[in-house]
């Protein structure tokens, strides 16, 4: 009987989120679903087409670039701004004046808006007057045109987003860091180890649910890339940054293609379920959650 | 933990992929205390400035009517105002362009004004036929002429000078598809590199320019390729609402020399600088010397004006193709959204948008040419006294047109064209690949 009265009650006090997650969540997701079997302008009455979405897509190699465009951009994004974050990490974890300073510091460019974000670094990337060919032309070399040039216009969209989430993705590595307990360091320390072995055979492995939990979050966030591609390069030039979710958006927004665009979303969708899936079985392997 | 985060994060994926993009429209025009707001869309920034003064003077006139502005970039502008028409959000008056004239009065989102011209007694028989007529279906009319305009060819006189030309030297240019003609050789005469060799000089390094003889920028064509297209002899369509023919030798060819002007005579500022919508617009590539000439269009003399002051640029003609000289030629309306909640304020908005006393001060203004025909002197004067000729431009309107295409699939045809033709300026895709893939695609869009 009481059990009975526990459950109602969790389930009572959970009703208001449930809510949200179904008709905010949810309900779009079978929507999305849905819609990418039609045909439909936003505008006209939309007309049932079946699979032929996404027999398009499989045959558009505006679609397949895009998805390369968008592995590119989170391995560019990924490994640098996680080890970066690791570093960054691991020297605020020791006691030293004006760490909080520094905290706040690397954290602040995370609470910033995206889009404002991107305007101002499209300023620092101006080949004439930006700080960046500026800077560069003071020691002599001649910076390229980075937003227009193709080779050059995904590594700044993906630094920019790295110097915005670093800070984020340092703050929860650090809180990891101050978890480990701190005899497992000393007795390592007694048993005579480098501080590479100490690095590695302990901070890592007991790093891993931060980790694995800013691994998983930031290549979801990766997958997504939007706002930083809108404001700075339109998917330009040429298409070199015409990412997934910027695609999604020209097909949908652009063109008013909103089937095909539905289509592609739940393309974004399953790639993103299948990467992380992995991640998941990876990291599930090999993570330990209790110190004691 | 990490899983319970991510199953909520994927859903969202999917969720925010189609969601966060959606740009709505805000709706806040409305009537509070006996007062109306107008919302009032355009897209080109330089024009807006004058077009303000003179409905500052509108609301002077008009107490109980207030008029909000909403500036968005030429590409932003579409989306925005497709989404807002979708979403019955649209902005109560708005310019509407003749590439987007054919879905919109398809979909019945304009506001027909016939009955509102004769209930008022307007006098359309002002406005160039040429501009009122392409508006009208079956008896409706779904705008009013704003504005028309050519492509020149805006040149910095002291680029000029420095070659040891006069603007007398850029008359009477040609160009072929085989060696460029004089057009090329007068451009390479103003294209210099960092050790003062003019292009074609023996020891001239392509690879360090200082300045260039031309820069060429458009979104769609109609300031660079569609020129020489029609030059060429090249037709967009085989007729208006008909299909896309550019992948035609005509066609292909004029292509190829806008990517011959950069990447083979190297008289042409490189995409890398200019392709939008990242490059710099042209009056800032002139401005700050690295290009001595452009081809741009009427709507911008004001930006010219004020990135090269007191007579430092000035406007030649196109040049002169295989099949003789051509220009571009398109002219906008004011339209009023047909779901509109004040359909009276926003007809006396768009009566005085193309009354004359309004085209009157942005002619003064050297805006843009006017869409009241009578009103063309003013528009030149106003640029005589800053002592620069616009005179090419009209000759170029009475000469030999080119309109913007008549279609459906101008989404299509914008969205690809962007996307495709810069590759093309970079080198990336070949013309005929190019003109291939767009047909196929803009074709593809007509149902």
């Amino acid at each position: 009987m009481r059990r009975l009265r526990d459950t109602a009650e969790a389930y009572a006090l959970l009703a208001p989120s449930l809510f949200g997650f179904l008709l905010f969540l949810v309900a779009p997701i079978f929507g999305v679903a849905a819609l990418s079997l039609f045909d439909w302008n936003l505008m006209g009455a939309p007309s049932f087409v079946g699979l032929d979405n996404y027999r398009e897509l499989s045959a558009d190699p505006e679609v397949w670039r895009a998805v390369l465009n968008t592995v590119y951009y989170v391995l560019l994004n990924i490994p640098a701004q996680t080890v970066l974050a690791l570093l960054l990490a691991l020297a605020l974890n020791r006691r030293i004046r004006g760490g909080k300073v520094f905290r706040v510091a690397f954290v602040l460019p995370w609470m910033a808006m995206p889009v404002a974000l991107g305007i101002i670094w499209s300023w620092v990337f101006d080949p004439r007057y930006g700080a960046v060919n500026q800077v560069l032309g003071m020691v002599g070399i001649d910076g390229p045109n980075w937003l227009t040039d193709p080779a050059w216009a995904m590594p700044v969209i993906a630094s920019v987003n790295v110097w915005q989430y670093t800070g984020y993705t340092m703050l929860i590595l650090l809180a990891g860091l101050q978890a480990i307990p701190h005899q497992l360091h000393e007795a390592a320390m007694i048993d005579g180890t480098s501080p590479a072995q100490r690095f590695f055979r302990v901070t890592l492995p007991l790093l891993r649910p931060s980790l694995s939990f800013v691994l998983v979050t930031n290549t979801i966030g990766s997958f997504q890339v939007f706002d930083t591609v809108f404001v700075m390069t339109q998917g330009g030039p040429g298409g070199a940054t015409d990412v997934l979710n910027f695609h999604i958006y020209q097909q949908g927004f652009q063109l008013f293609r909103t089937g095909f665009a539905s289509a592609l979303a739940m393309v974004l969708f399953g790639l993103i379920l299948l990467v992380t899936a992995a991640q998941l079985v990876y990291f599930r392997k090999r993570t330990v959650y209790d110190f004691s | 933990m990490s899983r319970r985060i991510a199953i909520p994060a994927i859903a969202a994926a999917a969720l925010l992929s189609i969601t966060a993009c959606g740009g709505g429209g805000s709706g806040d025009s409305g009537s509070s205390g006996g007062t109306v707001t107008l919302r009032y869309a355009l897209w080109d920034e330089v024009q807006k400035p004058p077009i303000e003064q003179s409905i500052r003077e509108f609301e002077k006139a008009h107490p109980t009517i207030k008029v909000q502005m909403e500036l968005n970039n030429w590409n932003d502008y579409w989306s925005k105002l497709q989404t807002q028409l979708a979403g019955r959000s649209a902005p109560d008056v708005f310019w509407d362009h003749v590439s987007y004239f054919p879905k919109f009065s398809k979909e019945g989102v304009l506001t027909d004004l016939a009955p509102l011209i004769a209930q008022d007694k307007v006098d359309t028989s002002v406005y160039d036929p040429k501009l009122a007529e392409g508006w009208k279906v079956d008896g409706k009319v779904y705008g009013l002429p704003k504005d028309w305009d050519t492509i020149g060819l805006f040149y910095s006189a002291k680029a000029l000078k420095d070659a040891g030309l006069t603007p007398a030297d850029l008359d009477g240019l040609t160009w072929n598809p085989d060696d460029g003609g004089t057009f090329v050789k007068t451009l390479q005469k103003l294209t210099v590199d960092e050790n003062g060799k003019r292009a074609g000089e023996p020891g001239f390094d392509p690879k360090k320019v200082k300045q260039y003889g031309l820069a060429m920028q458009a979104p769609t064509g109609q300031q660079d390729w569609w020129n020489f297209a029609l030059q060429n002899g090249c037709k967009l369509q085989d007729r208006p609402w008909g299909r896309w023919t550019i992948d035609q030798p005509a066609c292909v060819q004029a292509i190829q020399f806008v990517q011959d002007l950069r990447l083979k005579y190297h008289v042409a500022v490189p995409a890398t600088v200019t392709n939008p919508p990242n490059g710099p617009s042209l009056d800032q590539v002139v401005g700050r010397g690295e290009a001595a000439t452009a081809m741009d269009g009427s709507w911008m003399l004001r930006a010219f004006d004020t990135a090269l002051p007191d007579g430092g640029f000035g406007v030649a003609d196109l040049p002169a193709g295989p099949v003789g000289k051509g220009s571009v030629y398109n002219g906008l309306t004011e339209a009023i959204y047909a779901g509109t909640e004040h359909p009276k304020e926003a007809w006396e908005l768009l009566k005085w948008l193309t009354s004359e006393r309004h085209q009157r001060s942005v002619a003064q203004a050297g805006a843009v040419w006017p869409g009241i025909t009578s009103l063309n002197g003013v528009f030149a004067e106003a640029w005589q006294a800053k002592g620069v000729d616009v005179s090419g431009f009209k000759k170029a309107a009475e000469g030999t047109t080119m309109g913007y295409p008549l279609t459906e699939a101008a989404d299509t045809y914008n969205v690809k064209a962007l996307d495709i033709f810069n590759q093309v300026w970079l080198g990336q895709l070949s013309a005929q690949d190019a003109a291939k893939r767009i047909n196929d695609e803009a074709n593809a869009a007509i149902k």
